[in-house]
């Protein structure tokens, strides 16, 4: 992710200019965003089934969600100027360094595993997490890694299935047993 | 004297005692592990939590609450890693105090302020649980409308660095909460015609997602990040001469402590950072502090325990919960169907009594679990985190599944993990929405109510004293970093 901020920062990502911060564009985007899913969402509100006058009593159910809206709406609009007022950064200190590509990787390896979940059954998808996500992110020792893969996501099943009595979807684990 | 005799009576059940030790256990580890921390740990014990009896799931919860809050200063002394961040003051003198060889020293100064700190807000907990109760159950609902809202507006001065960006946080906790159908009406609103929608979103997918997968790609950020070995730590209690000289810091961190852990949405952090403050301020010699002083370890770590039994107070009294912790023991008290709040105090006191009764055993389990086991705490910062992770992952699944045996629950895990994650880099934090979350229900049932009653004017609301006096506090609330700055200026 592009960072879109008036100070420039060095390859670790650490703020080199010392000069007070002004508006942070990366704000003016972030408050542009909350506003459109907000309006949006009231827009939402107004299309709301209506309810009887007898059942609402006068407070019809896009009534409390609407008020929540224009409440964030109107506190989003203070959001590209709370550094320029405050004089120094108040977003996550985590926002200084760019989300890793190993970041954005993970959540789509997750999605996908998560996606197969309903083919693939819940034993062999976190057999599948305890294999991959340490590969993914650098583990090589097989000897390690195996018997993780296979111990842990058993143990798990035991626990949940026969202590904890939920049922687990077998997926494609019962057509290969 | 019948309802505290029934609920110790439940707590020393040997299973019960057993299974706080566990919940010791984990919370001490979870707590000294950095990344852990003990809202995560209990957002992934909530679906365990379901099949077992309530008390011992709330005295795990408990347990694991104040045993996470000590576990966080042992890797902050040894290696000034916070496990967590109630010991990221501790760090401050804790670990230059254990580079000059006294780790043993400092890690016995922390583990006796924290249960003294505990064990004191705990007594007042239990002394003023029920006069809270007494009076919040003369409240209408127009003041419970107020007090709710009084409590939102405590996320301004929640830890972070934007009082704005908390608020905004806290009021999606609480549009989350009216996605549904809509109680009065039976319309539904933001389903989306989704099936899944129209009872609403379940709490503990997004809490598990908020704190664990948020977490997690945090997490994937740093993989490269390692920790320093230790070196063998042979635990030193503080002579009984040592720990008088320090009684004041003690007392006036637990104090200030309990205080600050009543307040609706304060939490150990916070209690942690004013706890240092002060015993920096009242100390002779300021300038021994972020050089090993014995001060600088007590007196945050008084404080931050001491905001653990505060933080039950508005939790069990009022139904609001007084840190991001607090806010999940809730949520599992809602789901055993306890009513929390002053019905609660009044209708199962035993409940109340048990819960302290825990949290008493959870202070002394991990003085001797922190005591004869630091040096094995400290090594966990060693399990290698490209496995850690992916359990943690495994156990977010699955109990996201377990809850209701939905793949729509795991999904709605996931999502709300990422959105966590993006939130969190934009300065949004998870605990305010968290606050949100569990408090939308309560502001929106007591608001629509209150304005039946008063046939929909707004202006009726200022006759009541009660509803006045909450106003005035929520203003001073959202208003107090201006204050304070006007305040400082002068």
């Amino acid at each position: 992710m592009k960072k879109n901020i008036p100070e420039r920062s060095d390859a670790t990502g650490r703020s080199g200019n010392p000069s007070p911060p002004g508006v942070d564009w990366t704000d003016v985007i972030l408050a542009a965003i909350i506003l459109a899913v907000c309006g949006f969402l009231f827009y939402v509100t107004t299309r709301f089934e209506e309810a009887s006058e007898q059942m609402s009593q006068n407070i019809p159910p896009e009534w409390f969600p609407q008020i929540i809206l224009i409440f964030i709406m109107i506190l989003t609009l203070a959001i590209p100027f709370e550094q320029y007022f405050k004089g120094k950064k108040v977003a996550g200190k985590e926002r200084e360094v760019s989300v890793k590509p190993i970041s954005i990787v993970t959540a789509l390896l997750l999605c996908f595993i998560i996606f197969l979940m309903p083919w693939l059954g819940i034993f062999v998808t976190m057999i599948l997490i305890c294999l991959l996500l340490p590969l993914l992110w650098g583990e090589r020792r097989l000897r390690v890694l195996l018997p993780f893969a296979i111990i842990f996501p058993g143990a798990v099943t035991l626990l949940f299935t026969k202590v904890l009595g939920v049922y687990f979807e077998t997926g494609i684990w019962s057509k290969l047993f | 004297m019948d309802a505290a005799i029934q609920g110790f009576a439940l707590i020393l059940d040997p299973m019960n005692i057993f299974l706080i030790f566990i919940a010791v256990l984990i919370g001490v580890c979870v707590g000294a592990l950095p990344g852990l921390s003990s809202p995560m740990a209990i957002a992934l014990l909530l679906p365990f939590s379901l099949s077992m009896e309530p008390v011992s799931a709330i005295s795990m919860m408990a347990a694991l609450y104040c045993a996470g809050t000590f576990g966080g200063s042992i890797t902050a002394i040894l290696i000034n890693a916070p496990g967590a961040p109630p010991a990221v003051a501790t760090a401050f003198d804790g670990y230059p105090m254990a580079k000059r060889g006294e780790a043993g020293r400092a890690l016995g100064l922390a583990a006796v302020s924290s249960v003294t700190g505990g064990i004191f807000s705990l007594f007042i907990f239990l002394f003023l649980a029920p006069v809270l109760a007494e009076v919040a159950l003369k409240f209408r609902p127009q003041e419970y409308f107020a007090l709710a809202v009084f409590a939102l507006s405590m996320l301004a001065s929640i830890s972070g660095t934007s009082s704005i960006r908390n608020l905004i946080a806290g009021a999606v906790g609480v549009l989350i909460g009216t996605v549904g159908i809509h109680i009065t009406t039976g319309v539904e609103r933001f389903t989306f015609n989704s099936p899944e929608l129209t009872e609403g979103i379940n709490f503990i997918p997004v809490l598990i997602g908020l704190f664990a997968i948020g977490e997690l790609l945090n997490q994937s950020q740093t993989l490269d990040k390692t920790f320093e070995r230790i070196t063998s730590v042979v635990v030193k209690l503080p002579s009984l001469k040592e720990f008088l000289r320090m009684k004041w810091t003690i007392i006036r961190s637990s104090v200030l402590g309990t205080f600050i852990g009543i307040l609706p949405a304060e939490g150990a952090t916070v209690a942690a950072l004013m706890g240092y403050n002060e015993a920096k301020r009242f100390a002779k010699n300021k300038e021994a502090f972020g050089q090993g002083a014995p001060e600088g370890i007590v007196g945050p770590e008084a404080a931050n325990n001491a905001a653990t039994g505060g933080a039950m107070v508005p939790t069990l009294a009022l139904g609001i919960p007084g840190s991001a912790t607090t806010a999940l023991i809730l949520a599992a008290l809602i789901m055993h169907g306890f009513r929390p709040g002053p019905f609660l105090v009044r209708e199962t006191p035993h409940i109340v009594y048990a819960i302290f009764g825990a949290m008493i055993i959870a202070n002394f389990m991990f003085l001797i679990v922190g005591l004869a086991g630091a040096k094995v705490f400290s090594r966990i910062t060693l399990i290698p985190r490209k496995i850690l992770w992916p359990s943690v992952f495994v156990f977010s699944m699955v109990g996201s599944y377990a809850f209701a045996s939905s793949l729509f629950d795991v999904w709605t895990m996931l999502v709300a993990g990422i959105v966590g994650f993006l939130m969190k880099r934009h300065g949004f934090g998870p605990a305010p929405l968290v606050m949100g979350l569990i408090l939308g229900k309560l502001v929106e049932e007591n608001l629509s109510r209150a304005m039946i009653i008063y046939d929909n004017n707004w202006l009726r609301f200022f006759e009541s004293p009660i509803v006045d006096g909450f106003l005035v506090l929520t203003l001073m609330s959202l208003f107090w970093p201006l204050i304070s700055k006007i305040w400082k200026r002068n």
